[in-house]
């Protein structure tokens, strides 16, 4: 199908609206500023004001987040964020992008400028003075939570050692988060995979398009996720072999995003990655379901709070996570109902949305404070980072968890 | 096939029906996994519990009028469930809600008597169970109909002049809610209600307004965190009895309703998986021995002895009629009961009329098992029979039926347990 | 009772009557312009709205197309705003004569219609939902228009100009004194008041009624066959480019994008009645089949509505057998006192929207020669009032107007973006309380919900600005809820008849409206 024929069938979705306002309760957006007049709004109200060629008159479709909750809330299968994609798309080709949206949607080549300075850069993203000028020169905003370069790369510590070898294999995608900024992460995921028997291989890899997709950005996103499936797809096509992710967003991306956004539908790399690409605390409930997880669990004697990112909702598998923490001793959950954190990976950043996702990330920074938790456990890791932000508590991925209850 | 997950029962829909079927079956030890494409019925619906609101004549009393039917209509759903199952699962519905998030919060009424409820257009609609913040609609003292612009879902003065009409004495106030955008609806209202500060300024003007009335009632809007406390600080602040009417969705206490059941089935270790729509069944004989579902990058398959088919009617598309006249089940390809032979009239002429199509619904036994299929119970609005908006009993026999599933899933299962090896 | 005096008493307010009110206003002549119903309510705005390239006519009718070609750029000159400018394909699909495609393109040279042909790919690239197998594409001028804007347009003009628009007032006698048409009498069907009119000159332009009306007048042989058509909008625009069958013109061979919609059409169904408003089922199969060569996937796509047109057919054969029809047009007037010896009468039919303006021309002035008169026609350098600035209406125009208005504007109907300020003007503009005439001006209710959200609201409004009763409000949105499920209730299947459970369960549920007092 090419890109017009994919996005008619996502226009066409809009058929199957019949305006009951669902998805504009569960928009965190809309619900907090007037800016962003909501997601039937902009998707399937507006989508037929639209004609394809013609200029694109609307500022307002910027403010979406691209959290994708409408989608996942519609009962009717509208295909809401994925119409309000391609209307940014068509908005951003037309006005052009920003100096500052080309530069914090390639975490690639920020992480690879900032990791050999690491000590120097992060000290410097938390001058103030520098944020003030970052804050005017590229509009990011001067709270904003950048990360910290972790001065290693993940994928060096993984070309030092080899995997035991297993007649059960995966391949490791590890995205831009825990290659640059958290490491510890991936080689957490690593020793948990190998702790139930699996080989684990860390192929070369790049970023998954997802920033340079949220910003409007098609074609520079196209040429990256592909770029991506391509160095991943010769892995799977033994048709035994998978990909496993802890980037929820990375991984969404990969399994749907980008050839719904994108119209890469008919390419057969993303296709085959798409269907062979798995979250890591998915496969581990999938084998605790087969009764094959190791389940040598220590007891964690804690209360955490935990957090399903929005684009972990969009995987459309239910929280996986809280099914494997209650294999946990001891442990106590507290399952956060409100929504969104607000940072929606690089939109709460931007100097004009900051207060924004602070203002939607709201109802959950109140929850977690009232949760009674010392620690917010959440897969994503933009999430993470907002979220102790606001809240001034740890944040860690599940597999954490696991990881420690495991006794690794 | 991207993976699969086993469970003791697979619910399709997260409805009324399917959240109640699921939290009685996760309550009664079952591993219950619910699969929606979404959210949906309750955030449309009132909010309350109708039973049988017209039998067509208006009901006074739901547990009489409920006999009458079960006599006339074999057919109905209420027929196949039975009184007794309606005033149990309502028992069970006020229980939860009252145990439930929303502290102090509870559904008042039942079978002996429907209230009569003023709707937004001021006609006095029957209904069996409703929220506490709506009970001071029933009555005949005077009341004041607020208007809280900018809400344009909600108009007080036509509200007021049909209840006049209907023999309630009623007058309308307008008066605007600050810091609202222009195209407010019922969701933003409801969170300037939940901030005490902006509710007491609300107070201290409307009671400026306020001459000799006896109560006053508001559009849905009282709360959304803590509608009793919201509810209660206004009765004091306002010195009276104070309502809401539920108007155009969203629905305010309907969420709260979807909030109420939603964690009750949480809290009994229930899962639930969202966005993801059925698309097919597998079929062994008379069994469904899975169902697929759509996730990110392919489908899910969820395997279940049990499956309760919540899915909504033709309402959510559940059931389709397509553009050859023909209908179907879409989720599960099941049976239907109840569509007009070819040629004989789907709708009739008049808007107001008794349709025949919206009738139709999945067939079923009198255990609410599909023709066919004994480990597939339908509830709710996918039954046949039931004419829910026309009759006022939707969510009636969403309860019911949500309940009686339970009772059937979980009582096979003692007998399969207790059984000679 | 009222008696008005007037030169020109124009009865029928379709986009003809409009017309030559318009006209005679701008000749200086005083004009009244009655109507039944609503302006534009009769066949003008019943069929799909196409301004014709010519290109339908250019094999079949070339003299039909010549004036479609003339005509198409006169529209665009002066009525530019009630336009979209939306192109058109001429295509040959597997089901048509390849061969008509040769002649087609012939056809438009000779008739002078503006057409190149284009190959399958641009088109597909261009109409991504078009039909991948069509063999052979001609570009060609086909545009929209707003009928309601248009006529509203033409009746404001005439107005300003001193002519008297009476919508709502039904002819209910032809006053004639000896050989003479000297006018006649109205009743508003609103008031039952009665007004007399006497006229110097009285134009038919009752369309499809004509021959009911010229009855009216005494004359028995002016013969109308109408031909009953149906539409049918789908929920959004398929196609942004009107997309034609290039063939002999027949049935369900065109799909119009308008406003938000898109609408095929159409089919002939001879009927004796023009208020005939009959849809059979085997239309609508027949419409849907000839929607899925054009678009695949048509059947799979939400239908809207669905509501009849009838065309006015008319041939004249008098009682010596010969044709009265003048050969060098595609229309036909009538003049009475030369045909039938029945002085200062006129009728005007046949022809088709596009070339109303021409055939308002003609009619005036064969009423200025009764009149004998000398005023010569400046229609086509006079633009209406709405189009002086010659822009063409853009689809993007609401929504970009809600953009710069986010915050402040209030949309009361939110599938057409209709405001709440727009409403409460239109109301008080129309001095209307028919939801059904606020629905045509505004397009308050046509979007997928078919006022399923809005008409609450637009009540609600109605009632506090207008000082109604409750029974009157209730009565307008009852009546409104009838009117709509007509055109709902023979396409209510897939996406519609889930909108239409939504609807009802707002409507007989939670508001119960079924129980309104009336």
């Amino acid at each position: 199908m090419t890109e017009t024929g994919l996005q008619d069938l996502v226009r066409g979705s809009l058929d199957h609206c019949v305006k009951c306002t669902i998805c504009e309760t569960a928009c965190p957006v809309s619900n907090v500023t007037p800016l962003f007049p909501g997601p039937k709004y902009v998707g399937p109200q507006a989508e037929r004001f639209r004609v394809g060629d013609e200029p694109s008159v609307e500022w307002s479709v910027d403010y979406c987040s691209g959290c994708g909750i409408c989608t996942q809330v519609c009962p009717q299968e509208v295909k809401i964020a994925e119409i309000n994609a391609h209307a940014r798309g068509k908005l951003k080709r037309q006005e052009g992008v920003p100096l500052r949206d080309r530069i914090i949607t390639r975490p690639t080549v920020l992480g690879r400028l900032g990791t050999p300075v690491a000590p120097v850069a992060n000290l410097a993203l938390r001058l103030r003075p520098a944020r003030i000028l970052a804050e005017k020169l590229l509009s990011v905003h001067r709270d904003a939570p950048v990360p910290k370069f972790a001065g290693h790369r993940f994928s060096r510590w993984a070309r030092k050692r080899t995997s035991p070898k297993s007649e059960r294999r995966i391949v490791y995608f590890h995205g831009c988060g825990t290659e640059y900024y958290e490491p510890w992460e991936g080689q957490k995921v690593v020793a948990v995979l190998e702790h139930n028997g699996y080989e684990v291989e860390v192929p070369k890899q790049d970023c998954c398009g997802l920033p340079l997709q949220s910003s409007g950005l098609f074609d520079d996103a196209r040429k990256v996720v592909l770029r991506l499936a391509r160095a991943l797809a010769p892995y799977v096509r033994d048709g035994n072999t998978i990909i496993v992710g802890n980037a929820t967003s990375c991984t969404l991306m990969l399994k749907r995003e980008a050839r719904e956004i994108l119209g890469l539908e008919d390419d057969p790399d993303l296709k085959l990655v798409s269907e062979r690409t798995y979250d890591i605390c998915e496969l581990l409930d999938e084998l605790h379901d087969r009764g094959e997880l190791r389940t040598d669990f220590q007891p964690v004697p804690e209360t955490i709070a935990y957090h399903a990112p929005c684009q972990q909702q969009g995987h459309w598998i239910g929280k996986p996570a809280l099914e494997l923490f209650r294999l946990i001793p001891e442990l106590e959950v507290r399952e956060m109902t409100a929504r969104c954190c607000g940072i929606a990976g690089t939109y709460g950043l931007k100097a004009e949305k900051y207060e924004i996702a602070m203002d939607v990330g709201r109802p959950l920074f109140e929850q977690v404070g009232a949760s009674g938790a010392t620690t917010v456990a959440c897969d994503s890791e933009t999430c993470r980072w907002q979220i102790t932000h606001a809240t001034d508590r740890p944040s860690v991925h599940p597999i954490d968890l696991l990881h420690r209850a495991y006794g690794l | 096939m991207r993976g699969e997950l086993h469970f003791d029962v697979v619910v399709i829909g997260v409805g009324t029906a399917g959240l109640t079927a699921g939290t009685r079956l996760a309550e009664g030890g079952a591993r219950v996994c619910v699969v929606a494409k979404g959210v949906g019925s309750t955030h449309l619906a009132p909010g309350t519990i109708d039973v049988l609101g017209y039998g067509p004549d208006r009901v006074e009393q739901p547990a009489r009028a409920l006999q009458e039917l079960i006599a006339a209509q074999p057919e109905h759903p209420y027929s196949l469930l039975g009184a007794e199952r309606v005033e149990e699962a309502l028992e069970w519905f006020r229980a939860t809600a009252a145990g439930g998030p929303f502290e102090g919060y509870t559904y008042l009424g039942g079978l002996d008597r429907n209230h009569l409820l003023p709707t937004a257009v001021g006609v006095l609609r029957p209904s069996a169970l409703i929220p506490e913040t709506m009970a001071a609609g029933d009555g005949e003292s005077r009341v004041c109909v607020v208007g809280t612009p900018p809400l344009r879902d909600f108009h007080a003065s036509l509200c007021a002049a049909n209840l006049f009409q209907a023999g309630v004495p009623a007058r309308s106030v307008q008066l605007k809610v600050e810091g609202q955008r222009a195209d407010a609806n019922a969701l933003g209202l409801a969170r300037t209600f939940d901030d005490a500060q902006r509710r007491a300024a609300f107070c201290a003007d409307l009671s400026l307004h306020l001459r000799g009335e006896d109560r006053v009632g508001l559009p849905a809007v009282l709360g959304l965190d803590d509608p009793h406390g919201v509810w209660r600080d206004l009765e004091h602040r306002l010195g009276r009895p104070v309502f809401e009417i539920p108007t155009l969705p969203p629905s305010v206490p309907g969420m709260r309703l979807f909030e109420i059941l939603r964690s009750a089935f949480r809290r009994a270790g229930g899962r639930l998986v969202l966005g993801s729509e059925v698309v097919a069944a597998e079929r062994s004989d008379a069994r469904v021995t899975a169902v697929r579902a759509r996730a990110a990058g392919g489908e899910m398959r969820y395997v279940a002895p049990w499956i309760v088919l919540a899915s909504g009617g033709f309402a959510s598309g559940a059931i389709e009629l397509d553009s050859r006249w023909v209908t179907s089940d879409r989720v599960l390809g099941l049976p239907l009961h109840g569509v007009p032979e070819a040629g004989q009239p789907r709708f009739v002429e008049p808007y107001l009329g008794d349709h025949p199509m919206a009738r139709a619904g999945v067939a079923v036994d009198g255990e609410l098992r599909a023709e066919g299929c004994e480990n597939v119970l339908v509830v709710g609005a996918s039954l046949p029979g039931a004419e829910p908006w026309r009759e006022g009993s939707g969510e009636g026999i969403a309860l019911a039926s949500g309940f009686r599933a339970a009772e059937v899933v979980l009582s096979s299962e003692r007998a399969a347990a207790e059984a000679p090896a | 009772m009222v008696t008005l005096r007037t030169d020109v008493l124009v009865i029928g307010g379709g986009a003809t009557g409009a017309g030559v009110a318009w006209d005679a206003a701008l000749r200086g002549l005083d004009v009244v312009l009655a109507e039944r119903k609503d302006l534009a309510e009769g066949t003008s705005g019943r069929f799909h709205g196409l301004v014709h390239s010519g290109g339908r006519y250019a094999v079949k009718d070339p003299r039909a197309a010549e004036e479609c070609v003339a005509e198409n750029r006169v529209l665009r000159n002066i009525a530019a705003d009630t336009l979209e400018d939306t192109g058109g394909f001429f295509v040959t699909t597997p089901w048509d004569d390849p061969v008509y495609a040769d002649r087609f393109a012939e056809g438009c040279l000779a008739t002078g219609v503006q057409c190149e042909e284009i190959s399958p790919a641009q088109a597909l690239r261009e109409e991504p939902r078009l039909n991948p197998d069509i063999s052979r594409v001609f570009r060609v001028p086909d545009a929209n228009v707003d009928v309601w804007k248009l006529v509203w347009a033409l009746a404001r003009g005439a107005a300003t100009r001193g002519a008297q628009v009476l919508p709502y007032h039904a002819v209910v006698a032809i006053d004639r004194e000896g050989d003479e048409v000297t006018g006649a009498r109205l009743r508003d069907a609103r008031t039952g008041e009665e007004t007399v009119v006497r006229a110097r000159v009285t134009v038919n332009a009752a369309g499809a009624w004509a021959g009911q009306l010229a009855a009216l007048a005494g004359i028995d042989d002016v013969r109308i066959l109408p031909g009953r058509g149906i539409m049918i909008a789908m929920n959004h625009r398929l196609v942004n480019t009107v997309v034609n069958r290039c063939q002999m013109p027949t049935d369900g061979d065109i799909i119009v994008p308008v406003r938000t919609v898109c609408v095929i059409g159409t089919t002939d169904q001879h009927t004796d009645d023009p208020d005939d408003h009959t849809v059979l089922e085997s239309e609508v199969d027949q419409m849907l089949d000839d929607g899925e060569k054009l678009v695949p996937g048509f059947r799979r796509a939400r239908a809207l509505r669905v509501w009849t047109g009838v065309r006015p057919l008319f041939e004249d054969v008098k009682a010596d057998g010969t044709l009265t029809r003048d050969v060098t047009r595609s229309h036909t007037l009538l003049d009475h006192s030369h045909r039938d010896g029945v002085g200062r009468f006129l009728t005007i039919t046949g022809g088709k929207l596009t070339t109303f303006r021409l055939m308002a021309e003609h009619t005036v002035d064969a009423v200025c020669r009764a009149l004998s008169e000398d005023r010569p026609c400046t229609t086509t350098a006079e633009p209406l009032p709405g189009s002086e600035e010659r822009r063409h209406y853009n689809l993007g125009e609401r929504l970009g107007r809600k953009e710069a208005r986010l915050a402040d504007e209030q949309l009361i109907c939110d599938c057409e973006m209709v405001s709440r300020s727009a409403l409460e003007d239109g109301i008080r503009r129309r001095a209307t309380t028919n939801l059904d005439d606020i629905r045509r001006l505004l397009r308050l209710g046509m979007g997928p919900c078919q006022g399923g959200f809005c008409m609450y609201r637009a009540t609600g409004v109605l009632h506090g600005l207008d000082g109604m009763t409750s029974q009157q409000a209730n009565g307008a949105l009852l009546d409104f809820l009838q009117e709509r499920w007509k055109g709902i209730r023979p396409v209510l299947y897939g996406d519609q008849l889930r909108q239409a459970r939504l609807d009802d369960w707002i409507f007989q549920g939670t508001l119960d409206v079924g129980h309104l007092s009336t």
